[in-house]
């Protein structure tokens, strides 16, 4: 292995210890993946729904419509995991994206063109026109940019293969657990984007929205999780086998640590196809579908800690010897906190309010 | 450095450049924008005018379609291009200011949300609502302007920190204040002048002449600001910064340029906002776009003045801009350059020339390419052995006067009075100084 070709640490110390990054990395990537999930689930799931099928317009309109806050919102909360994977594993997170520059770089013209399709998808839509093609052309993009942020991944965790993707940047993508991971990616998308449409129907009815459309909704999503779900099963256990065995070996070594998640997670998937199967008919089990939500990002949770865990055994004889020096900036950490609390809290107040705050009948309105 | 080095024919500063404009033409106007339709829908209420009311709403969609689409999407463009063009220099950024960036990005959160709401809620909630929610975004917009000042100009004025390494010794460097009196005016106008269109679009004839003057008395004052600003900021920079544009004799030709460009650009500018002050009823969009350019013409010469008056360092009198430390000079003359620079030394197979190509890539490549941005092979081309020789020397030893510190004053390094004020100077060993000479004769008759 060429670890000469790892770059030096930066000089400069952490500015706080290891494990809070660890801790804030995981939390706002969760964050960051429910909206990312959501976009990239919602814009294949608003392809596939097609025209004819009952409540299929619909579901199209409320994918784009929440996709035009997803995809802000996934970028804006993708910035903290980009700023602490920097931070804790800086060396090895540029080199990769260095090796694929081109496709780094070229991922913020399809963010772009895919946001902006959105828009148009949104707009054609609500005037009643078809937006069968932006959808797929917009789905596409997103499914690219998965197709890159996976090769980066895994380019980062192993350094022993930067020199062959160097000499030959294809190789990039000949690891052996590229495309399960890949497919581990984009079906986990379409069962949380599924559930969502779900969810949101049961909701429309309980509102007194039409029963026709929201059953097709309903019904659409649930199927969207069942066959993504148990794809995700089979994939699951590929991606698992497909780990480098030393990768494998000290994951099963990794005692309640590492198997506790795993195991919860694919008992949570489990459970997820077990509760699918007793629903029939969704709008009037409402309770099931909600558990449904809950047990996805349940799920989503766990193979988030399991991705982490993975990354770290990945990198642990490249880090072997790493000796990070630690001077914390507690006052401010502090200041983050502050403001990250403040925001939050005018955040909340901000969207109670204008749900709250309608006007009467007569009354003027903004 | 010792990360691969991207083959890019334009230049890796260009490229930045490229983006880092792009972004901030938005972003600003993301900022400025805000406290603009906050401002405009504010008076609307409190005078119950349906203009201003129809102004700030039409405004709305760009603001979302430019805030939250394309400035979100540029400004992680900027922190994708730099760290492949600068690895080394972004990871000492985000070494020093991860809690700043991170606070920032709380402030995004609100943002973002803000914005969506603000568009979404048109004649759903009350006006009281409306307007809160506008001005929080304002808010919010402003304070991640207040922060990211702080790391933009810490590259250029490091200020105490060099000694300190202190977070906020960093940040409240020299040119902070100045810098953010003068993007406050950059944000103003270019809302001003983005909302003009908006202004125009209004059918009543006098209701349209008064939107036209409101957004022209906010260009003014937006001039007025940044002009106060920019003056404020030169005078904070070390005189070996100035030295490089504004000196009887500048250094950088092209900086010097550049900032008399900038600043007619804004007299320019001015001209045009008291024009449409005085008289709103004459203004048409022809005018308003040439306005729009002329903003757009001073914010990216005052970008490009500001990114190129670093040279030749990213972080002034820290980190020379092929990411060598001034402080590891020493050092890297008596190991090598190629021992650092593992990805470049990858190259050397042993022979003089391949050895002298790893270096040029090592040193010379972040601002150097081969054939196309400030193309090394031309730039050899009418230079004898003798003088490359002369000129490698010169450089070595200007390496060795950073090293003993002979030109540092006030704690900054005096560059000005180097043979090569706007280049980092040449490290490594004696070896690697001869291969490097080698290559680039190589260039020389290839050429």
């Amino acid at each position: 292995m060429q670890t000469n070709l790892i770059p030096a640490l930066d000089p400069a110390p952490l500015p706080g210890p290891p494990w809070l990054f660890h801790v804030l990395w995981i939390v706002t990537f969760l964050i960051h993946l429910l909206f990312v999930n959501t976009v990239l689930g919602g814009t294949l799931l608003a392809a596939l729904a097609g025209r004819t099928r009952a409540g299929a317009r619909e579901s199209r309109l409320f994918l784009v419509e929440a996709n035009s806050w997803a995809i802000s919102l996934a970028i804006t909360f993708g910035i903290a995991p980009l700023l602490f994977v920097q931070v804790v594993l800086g060396r090895f997170f540029y080199t990769a994206t260095l090796l694929v520059a081109w496709p780094w770089l070229g991922m913020l013209g399809l963010l772009t063109v895919a946001y902006y399709l959105n828009y148009v998808a949104k707009f054609r839509l609500k005037a009643g026109k078809d937006a069968g093609a932006i959808l797929w052309l917009e789905a596409l993009c997103f499914l690219s940019i998965a197709a890159i942020q996976v090769t980066v991944n895994l380019l980062h965790m192993q350094p022993a293969r930067w020199e062959r993707v160097a000499d030959q940047a294809w190789v990039a993508l000949a690891d052996p657990t590229f495309l399960p991971r890949y497919l581990h990616f984009v079906l986990a998308a379409v069962a949380v984007a599924g559930a969502l449409l779900a969810w949101v129907a049961v909701r429309r009815v309980a509102k007194g929205g039409e029963a026709v459309s929201c059953r097709g909704m309903a019904s659409f999503g649930l199927k969207a999780v069942m066959i993504s779900t148990l794809l995700q099963l089979a994939d699951g256990f590929w991606l698992l086998f497909a780990l480098p065995e030393d990768v494998l070996k000290g994951f099963m070594r990794g005692g309640a640590a590492t198997m506790l998640p795993f195991v919860v997670g694919v008992l949570a998937g489990i459970g997820l196809l077990m509760v699918l199967a007793q629903v029939s008919d969704p709008l009037t089990q409402a309770t099931k579908v909600r558990r449904v939500m809950e047990l996805i990002v349940g799920a989503v949770v766990l193979m988030i800690v399991t991705r982490h865990q993975l990354r770290f055994i990945y990198l642990a004889p490249a880090r072997a010897s790493e000796q990070v020096a630690v001077a914390p900036q507690w006052d401010v950490f502090a200041l983050f906190l502050v403001c990250f609390v403040l925001c939050l809290a005018l955040t909340v107040y901000a969207v109670v309010r204008a749900v709250k705050d309608q006007p009467q009948a007569g009354e003027q309105a903004a | 450095m010792d990360y691969p080095i991207w083959d890019l024919a334009m230049g890796g500063g260009v490229l930045i450049g490229i983006v880092a404009i792009t972004h901030v033409w938005v972003s600003h106007f993301a900022v400025g924008g805000g406290i603009a339709i906050a401002l405009v829908e504010t008076l609307a209420v409190r005078r119950g005018d349906a203009a201003l009311r129809n102004l700030a709403k039409r405004s709305s969609l760009m603001l979302i379609l430019i805030s939250t689409v394309f400035g979100a999407i540029s400004g992680v463009g900027i922190w994708v291009t730099i760290g492949l063009v600068h690895p080394v220099a972004t990871s000492a950024l985000i070494h020093n200011y991860v809690w700043g960036w991170a606070a920032e990005w709380a402030f995004f959160i609100l943002e973002v949300v803000t914005a969506l709401l603000y568009f979404a809620t048109w004649d759903k909630v009350r006006p009281r609502t409306h307007v809160l929610i506008i001005w929080l975004y304002a808010f919010a917009a402003y304070m991640s302007l207040v922060i990211i000042q702080g790391i933009i100009a810490f590259m250029l004025t490091p200020g105490r920190w060099l000694a300190t390494r202190s977070f906020w010794d960093g940040i409240f460097n020299p040119t902070y204040l100045p810098g953010l009196v003068l993007r406050t005016g950059i944000c103003l106008f270019l809302a001003g002048a983005y909302m003009t269109f908006a202004a125009l679009r209004e059918r009543e004839p006098a209701a349209r002449a008064r939107l036209v003057r409101l957004m022209a008395a906010l260009q003014v004052v937006g001039v007025l600001l940044a002009y106060g600003g920019y003056r404020w900021w030169e005078a904070a920079l070390p005189d070996s910064v100035r030295a490089l544009f504004d000196s009887a004799k500048p250094i950088l030709a092209q900086l010097a340029i550049t900032r008399h460009l900038a600043l007619w650009l804004l007299a320019g500018y001015l001209l045009l906002g008291l024009f449409a002050l005085l008289v709103p009823k004459a203004q048409r969009w022809p005018v308003a776009t040439l306005g729009l350019l002329l903003a757009f013409g001073f914010f990216g010469s005052y970008e490009r003045l500001r990114e190129g008056a670093r040279k030749p360092f990213v972080i002034r009198d820290y980190m020379f801009s092929n990411g060598v430390l001034v402080h590891e000079i020493g050092e890297v003359n008596r190991k090598g350059i190629l021992a650092k620079a593992v990805w470049a030394a990858r190259e050397n197979d042993g022979t003089p020339e391949s050895k002298g190509r790893a270096v040029f890539r090592a040193q010379c490549a972040s601002c150097h390419t081969l054939d196309g941005y400030l193309s090394i092979r031309a730039l050899v081309a009418p230079v004898d052995a003798d003088m490359i020789g002369g000129i490698l020397a010169t450089m070595r030893e200007e390496g060795e006067e950073y090293a003993s510190g002979k030109y540092i004053h006030d704690g900054h390094v005096a560059t000005e009075q180097l043979d090569y004020p706007h280049m980092p100077p040449l490290v490594g060993t004696d070896d690697e100084v001869e291969a490097l000479s080698a290559y680039l004769l190589s260039l020389k008759a290839s050429h």
